[in-house]
């Protein structure tokens, strides 16, 4: 009788372990997953880029290092490796992508060029689902790290070493309500 | 709430099946009641039975409780599982067009918001071609969802506000508030315009109208679909903004769209009865939806508007007041602008300085080119017409645009010059350079009205002022005596060069357009476009 109950118990725990690493498993799987969307949306700013400056060039003869600075932060951001550098050459592009089209607002000539407004359009777009996906990949990583640290879980996480996802980190910046008039 | 978007989807299967439940009671009451009414009436049928209550022969409730599953499975079926198209087609909307850069935009947003709630389920973006401000999201049980918007909504917003209304939509949707009140509206929409008909029938038929059997059915399921909207409780709304602002961390967006909807017309009228719980705001303005208390609470869809504006403002430490000042400057903002524009002088071949003219009046002057010489009001300085930005663009819209580069194959019904093909409000249309009249497709035309891109001077406003007198004066005179003035020949359509038909664009815009039926074009003379979109916008401010 008592060897049947041990049994019985054993089997539940070994059901329920299970189940907590299942859960662990579609979460780390769920985070891989949104940081690939982020990856495709960076690629895809990489890929605008030059088309962007190769428009806006003829116009802006007289803001040559703006163009120049985007066009070494794209090659540095594209070198980059790893989750933490990446995001921070991220940013660095993302920062002077910003001065450029703070820049353009100044170049009526540019505002009724409808090549350049297709291609301002689609890098705004693309600048949104880079955030948005940031949003919803450091959503993830927050609750991965919750359930890797909560209390039965983190016995099974460092007995099959699990580690924490790391955050897409924002500039300093980036915290204050952007005030710019998207067109 | 649940913490990823993720989770919420989960919950929204079971909540559908209360209504299938509720459904099937409602069925099942009817049915027996039925039953009975048969037992009453023919009593020789049922001589076997043990007695005259149906209550006491249970073989007979279960055939009728299978009978109604069986009705309910396939009315539930029915009307929840290709809702979208039904209402979509009701409302009209139109897919975006991709050519058209405020489309294009809005197309990017619904793929931005669906990148913030994980890719979880593909959402239709759709476009309602009408000059109200409102937005409406449907889903059905086959899993298909669509945000539809209307084109004064979106020509309205900026980028960031409409972000936050498609987000608000998308929560809506990912929740399932949607889809229950998609198959609410299709469990009993049957019912309200089959009692509607039944209605009319009976008044035709015999004026006292007496109790058809059936029609007090209908009355009866038509109420309880009443009492179904009291499920869906204006808590929705608020969660659907708190959502919004999770999503796009924009409060101030939000209360600025809400803001700007709350103070225009909201499409009362083409929204039809049913729908209200869709949309975004409640197109039909009542004292209710804009009251608190127990009883508004409980048998309205919407929450008030003014309410919801505070406590997304309150997000940001703001207040309504702040942002009405916020809309103040901006207006006046925009009108300094419209004051601070340059006038040109320009020189004359003999020599002499004319003006100041408004660059919308250049284009009237022959002998204008990049090569004149000219100086701006603000400046003594004294240059060549190329070399001012303003004057740039000028001539790249009227004079590059000659080039072959624009010609289309069509020609102008008038002088016969090939029409050219020119960006105008975000979208295209095609002009003849020559006498200055545009051929618009029929689906564009709603698009250019609600958008404020172009500037109208005073000579547009005098225009429209004559324009209107003149053709209300044509219009009594024909009434009245059945005079027809001016009778010009008609045109031929650039596309298929069969006459168009000679209208006006309708009752209350008193502007004459020629509209090809076959081709769905419109042919709008010199200025009439410009006229007719003067006078819808002095409409809507």
């Amino acid at each position: 009788m008592i060897i049947w109950v041990v049994i019985g118990l054993f089997a539940v725990i070994i059901l329920w372990l299970i189940l907590i690493y299942n859960s662990i498993i579609s979460l780390k799987n769920q985070v891989a997953g949104a940081w690939s969307q982020i990856d495709v949306q960076l690629k895809r700013r990489h890929d605008l880029i030059p088309n962007l400056i190769s428009v806006v060039k003829d116009y802006m003869e007289f803001e040559r290092d703006v163009l120049q600075k985007v066009t070494i932060a794209r090659s540095g951001a594209m070198n980059a490796s790893g989750i933490g550098e990446k995001a921070k050459k991220e940013n660095i592009l993302t920062e002077a992508l910003r001065s450029l089209f703070a820049v353009m607002e100044n170049y009526p000539v540019l505002k009724s060029n409808t090549n350049v407004l297709e291609l301002q359009e689609e890098l705004i777009s693309t600048e949104n689902k880079i955030a948005f996906s940031r949003q919803f990949y450091n959503d993830l990583v927050a609750n991965y790290a919750i359930k890797l640290e909560k209390f039965p879980n983190n016995i099974i996480a460092s007995l099959f070493g699990f580690k924490h996802a790391e955050y897409f980190k924002a500039e300093e910046s980036d915290k204050v309500l952007p005030k710019y008039r998207a067109i | 709430m649940p913490i990823t978007f993720i989770d919420i989807e989960r919950q929204k299967t079971y909540r559908i099946g209360f209504f299938f439940i509720f459904l099937l009671l409602l069925y099942y009451l009817v049915a027996v009641a039925f039953a009975q009414g048969l037992f009453f009436v023919f009593p020789i049928l049922f001589l076997k039975a043990d007695s005259i209550f149906i209550w006491n022969s249970p073989h007979i409730l279960i055939i009728v409780f299978v009978f109604c599953v069986v009705f309910a499975l396939l009315h539930f079926y029915l009307s929840g599982f290709n809702a979208v198209k039904t209402v979509l087609r009701n409302i009209e909307a139109i897919p975006p067009d991709t050519n058209d850069g405020i489309h294009k935009s809005f197309v990017n947003v619904i793929n931005e918001i669906e990148i913030v709630n994980g890719c979880s389920g593909k959402i239709k973006p759709m476009v309602i071609p009408s000059l109200s401000l409102n937005a409406i999201a449907v889903s059905d049980l086959k899993g298909d969802s669509a945000i539809a918007i209307t084109e004064g909504l979106l020509s309205r917003l900026s980028r960031q506000q409409l972000e936050a209304v498609v987000a608000h939509e998308s929560y809506h949707i990912l929740s399932g508030d949607c889809l229950e009140a998609t198959v609410a509206t299709g469990l009993f929409g049957l019912y309200a315009s089959m009692l509607d008909k039944l209605q009319s029938f009976g008044e035709d038929e015999k004026r006292e109208g007496g109790l058809h059997p059936a029609f007090l059915l209908f009355w009866i399921l038509v109420k309880l679909s009443h009492l179904l909207n009291l499920f869906i409780s204006r808590e929705r709304e608020y969660r659907a903004d708190a959502a919004a602002v999770k999503m796009t961390r924009n409060p101030v967006a939000l209360a600025e769209a809400l803001y700007l909807i709350s103070n225009n017309w909201k499409g009362a009228g083409f929204i039809g009865d049913g729908l209200e719980m869709l949309c975004m705001v409640n197109p039909k303005e009542s004292e209710i939806e804009e009251s608190e208390g127990f009883w508004a609470n409980l048998l309205s869809t919407h929450p008030p508007i003014e309410k919801r504006i505070k406590i997304l403002l309150s997000i940001a430490h703001l207040t309504i007041s702040d942002l009405e000042n916020r809309f103040n400057v901006e207006h006046e903002k925009d009108e300094k602008e419209i004051k601070a524009e340059d006038k040109y002088y320009i020189l004359d071949k003999n020599q002499q300085w004319q003006g100041p003219f408004h660059i919308s009046e250049l284009k009237e002057i022959p002998w204008f080119s990049p090569m004149t010489w000219i100086k701006r009001t603000s400046s003594n300085e004294i240059e060549r017409a190329s070399e001012d930005d303003a004057l740039k663009l000028f001539f790249e819209t009227h004079i590059l645009y000659k080039h072959d580069k624009y010609a289309s194959d069509l020609r102008c019904p008038l002088c016969k010059e090939p029409l050219l093909k020119i960006p105008y409000e975000r979208t295209y249309i095609f002009r003849c350079h020559y006498c200055k009249g545009s051929l618009v497709d029929n689906d564009k035309i709603s698009r250019i009205l609600a958008r404020r891109e172009e500037r109208f001077d005073e000579r547009i406003a005098l225009l429209a002022k004559a324009v209107q007198e003149d053709n209300k004066r044509a219009m009594v005179l024909r009434k009245t005596k059945g005079i027809v003035s001016g009778n010009r020949r008609l045109l031929n359509c650039p596309k298929c060069q069969n006459p168009m038909m000679r209208r006006f664009y309708s009752l209350v815009y008193l502007v004459e357009i020629d509209r090809c039926g076959l081709c769905n074009v419109t042919w709008f003379d010199n200025d009439e476009l410009e006229i007719l979109q003067y006078i819808t916008e002095m409409r809507f401010s």
